[in-house]
């Protein structure tokens, strides 16, 4: 029996797919679908403030497949447009991305790439359909389709890198500081000598496609990169690491470059001296805000929104740096039933959240929110309603964030700690001096007034009435 | 939707069956009495109407809306025996696109052209392509173009398990103003159990005859000069068992939504049959007769 999801915040697997071909520089994706199928990933990206990448929106090619199309088969439409990007857009990679029409129909993209590859281009397509699964097995596939032909599309011999590893399982898009946390990614493996194959952003590109099979080992950072990191593993003895989620505290650095260095050749005093100035830094900063820690009595029930590896890495840094009981983690990500991923993390999450809930209902996770009586909330924008409703503080942290520019932030290492740290005092700030103005409102009505009555609607007084006693009772404290 | 103008039939049947050939016929008989009928071909390999238009090339709907230009009527329709106005709706090349899609759209297309309001059939007759494999061919049944549908069926186990699909299918789109079963035509009758087989059959599941055909030479002869029988042996007996049957379907208005029988069910009741048709052939005698 189906069931409505309300606002269910991951696209389908072509969206998945478009916005990690669209993310990888130098890579044109070619979408074989109708209008609507790429417009639509746009639109929904566009309020979240990660900004457009080259080829995106409106710019994306495409074959815009009609009814005659689907009658008669579109192939000889694909065929056309992939030859009409190649002449008018300049890439190094051209992606052809199926869809469910395309799918259903069955046109035969893979005979279609072939042809074109056989001529000289550089093509490689995805056979996956949109509904296939999710956004992040969108980019999953996509990732692992392209690591399987781009052997027959851009020769390399395969070298070893000793110093290259591969990086998996941030989803571009999907995790909204997937900019920032790539660069940090980047800046801690640069920090004990190490070079990371990003793939996308400002650091990525084809190239890090082509040379993937040379990097001395693979890092897994969430469940959804773990085919890509097999795939090399089986092809090219690429070995993988699979960790439950990005590193934040000094402590998690040092385990994950500990795991790496079995793999890649590390200089053992670079490697102190690197992971000793984060431990510094780290030490530093949460140093500084002890008072504020116990001040603010900062170690409050939460409960947190987002991809299972968010959940994971933010619960971990709640619980240590501030004491606070997670009440519940809710997966936006996960799937119910996974049986394409070995990675099993049921153990860590049940050590971070009391409760475990998988759903990307927005009514289920409003109904959890409700019951979990927690006073703050990671989340993303849709659980702004819910939160305001119930008086609870928000931290926008996971997709969707509506209404601000998230380029190169970063919530990941030392560095997105303190910042995500910094971002969270702020709120508990801002929420307690809401609080003291709506007290001082009142007393100052009551002064006037001098009298209960006519004042003020019978749920304002209620609410006035519940932070008196609740800031009389923390005075006397 | 307006008024349907005429009565519209869907014919179905497993591919193979002699669907086009019934249909001709009962096109060509219905004509021969004097009324006015369209006959529409609902198969990509688009030879529904051959012989009613002495295999005379007729371009397919379908090959008129992928050339893009704007259609008349005269473009994709013939008249043929009778005045029968002859039309196929065809569809993409064998293994390539969409071919449900594509009867969907003719039929949407054929509706836009106002050919019911401009011809204005007594009769139209819909040859649907064989066994109803996905929803696109399950379109003249559906949304109420048609209000009743015949299935053609020889008593081969096949082409009885593919009457069943479409029993299937009527069951599930009569609720919602789809086509009821107007009987199973029974095709390709040969002396001995085949009655038999297909009057179990329709017992089983509710429905009933429309008429029996029989296995004739004259049908195959007829197809070969490219006529149906009516007008290559109007005086056959063949030609007056199809006339029987047009006339039993222009009447009939005893329509049923049937009950297919289940996987299970229809294998059981297949298997009774294999192990009756063997004793038959081989003489074994059961029952009281046994003691003789």
């Amino acid at each position: 029996m189906s069931n409505v999801i309300k606002n269910p915040r991951n696209g389908c697997a072509l969206h998945g797919a478009l916005q990690t071909v669209q993310e990888i520089e130098g890579a044109v994706p070619v979408v074989h679908a109708n209008a609507g199928c790429g417009v639509i990933n746009y639109l929904a990206n566009k309020t979240v403030g990660n900004g457009a990448s080259r080829y995106s929106g409106f710019a994306t090619p495409g074959t815009a497949v009609q009814e005659r199309h689907v009658i008669f088969g579109g192939a000889s439409r694909l065929r056309e447009q992939i030859k009409n990007t190649i002449k008018v857009v300049n890439g190094d990679l051209y992606v052809i991305l199926n869809s469910c029409e395309s799918a259903m129909v069955g046109d035969d993209v893979d005979a279609m790439t072939r042809e074109i590859v056989e001529q000289g281009e550089p093509v490689a397509c995805t056979l996956i359909a949109g509904f296939n699964g999710g956004s992040h097995y969108g980019y999953e596939h996509v990732i692992y389709d392209i690591l399987k032909s781009i052997d027959g599309v851009k020769k390399n011999e395969k070298s070893t890198d000793e110093k290259l590893i591969n990086i998996f399982g941030i989803v571009p898009e999907k995790d909204p500081y997937w900019q920032g946390n790539l660069e940090e990614i980047r800046r801690i493996f640069a920090g004990v000598g190490l070079k990371a194959n990003l793939f996308f952003g400002v650091y990525g590109g084809v190239n890090d496609l082509v040379n993937a099979k040379n990097a001395v080992a693979s890092v897994v950072f969430s469940r959804w990169g773990e085919l890509p990191a097999k795939l090399l593993k089986e092809r090219f003895d690429v070995p993988y690491i699979s960790v439950s989620s990005l590193p934040n505290l000094a402590s998690d650095e040092r385990e994950l470059i500990e795991k790496v260095s079995e793999y890649a050749k590390i200089d053992p005093e670079v490697k102190e001296s690197f992971l000793e100035s984060e431990g510094r830094y780290e030490r530093n900063y949460l140093s500084r805000i002890r008072d504020d820690i116990f001040e603010y009595d900062l170690g409050k029930r939460t409960l947190i929104v987002g991809d299972e590896e968010q959940v994971i890495r933010y619960g971990k840094l709640f619980k240590e740096v501030f004491g606070a009981r997670v009440v519940g983690a809710v997966l936006t990500d996960a799937l119910k039933k996974d049986e394409e991923h070995e990675t099993d993390n049921t153990e860590i999450l049940e050590a971070v959240a009391e409760n475990i809930y998988i759903t990307s209902d927005e009514k289920d996770i409003e109904d959890i929110i409700k019951r979990s009586r927690a006073q703050v909330v990671i989340g993303s924008s849709l659980e702004k309603r819910i939160a305001e409703k119930n008086n609870v503080s928000l931290l926008e942290f996971s997709y969707p964030i509506y209404h601000r520019a998230i380029l190169n932030q970063t919530t990941v290492g030392v560095r997105g700690a303190v910042e995500f740290v910094s971002d969270y005092i702020t709120a508990v700030k801002q929420a307690e001096k809401e609080k003291s103005q709506v007290l001082h409102d009142y007393l100052k009505q009551l002064k006037n007034q001098n009298s209960w009555q006519g004042h003020t609607s019978k749920k304002g007084q209620v609410k006035q009435i519940n932070l008196v006693s609740e800031l009389a009772a923390r005075e006397s404290i | 939707m307006a008024e349907k103008i005429g009565k519209h039939i869907a014919i179905y049947g497993k591919g193979g069956i002699g669907k086009s050939t019934t249909t001709s016929n009962i096109s060509a008989a219905l004509a021969e009495a004097g009324y006015r009928v369209i006959q529409i071909g609902c198969d990509p390999k688009s030879d529904s109407t051959n012989t009613l238009r002495g295999n005379n090339y007729l371009p397919t709907v379908l090959d008129s809306l992928r050339e893009g230009n704007k259609i008349h009527l005269d473009d994709i329709s013939v008249k043929g025996f009778g005045g029968v106005l002859c039309i196929e709706s065809g569809g993409p090349v064998p293994g390539v696109g969409c071919a449900g899609r594509g009867i969907n759209a003719a039929v949407n297309l054929l509706q836009e052209l106002n050919l019911f309001e401009e011809f204005k059939p007594d009769y139209v007759l819909y040859d649907v392509l064989g066994d109803v494999v996905c929803g696109g061919f399950a379109v003249p049944i559906r949304d109420g173009i048609t209000d009743r549908a015949y299935v053609v069926s020889s008593s081969d186990f096949m082409a009885l398990y593919a009457a069943n699909n479409l029993f299937k299918a009527i069951n599930k789109y009569a609720p919602t103003g789809g086509a009821k079963l107007g009987g199973v035509i029974a095709n390709s009758m040969k002396p001995g159990y085949h009655r038999e087989i297909v009057d179990d059959f329709v017992a089983k599941t509710g429905t009933s005859i429309a008429g029996y055909v029989n296995r004739s030479l004259d049908v195959q002869q007829s197809e070969l000069y490219g006529k149906t029988v009516i007008e290559a042996k109007p005086n056959s007996a063949q030609a007056d068992i199809y006339r029987n049957l047009a006339k039993y379907i222009a009447e009939n208005e005893n329509l049923v939504v049937p009950n297919p029988l289940g996987s299970a069910e229809l294998r059981d009741w297949a298997r009774s049959w294999g192990d009756r048709i063997y004793d038959i052939e081989n003489g074994v005698v059961n029952g009281l007769a046994e003691a003789i």
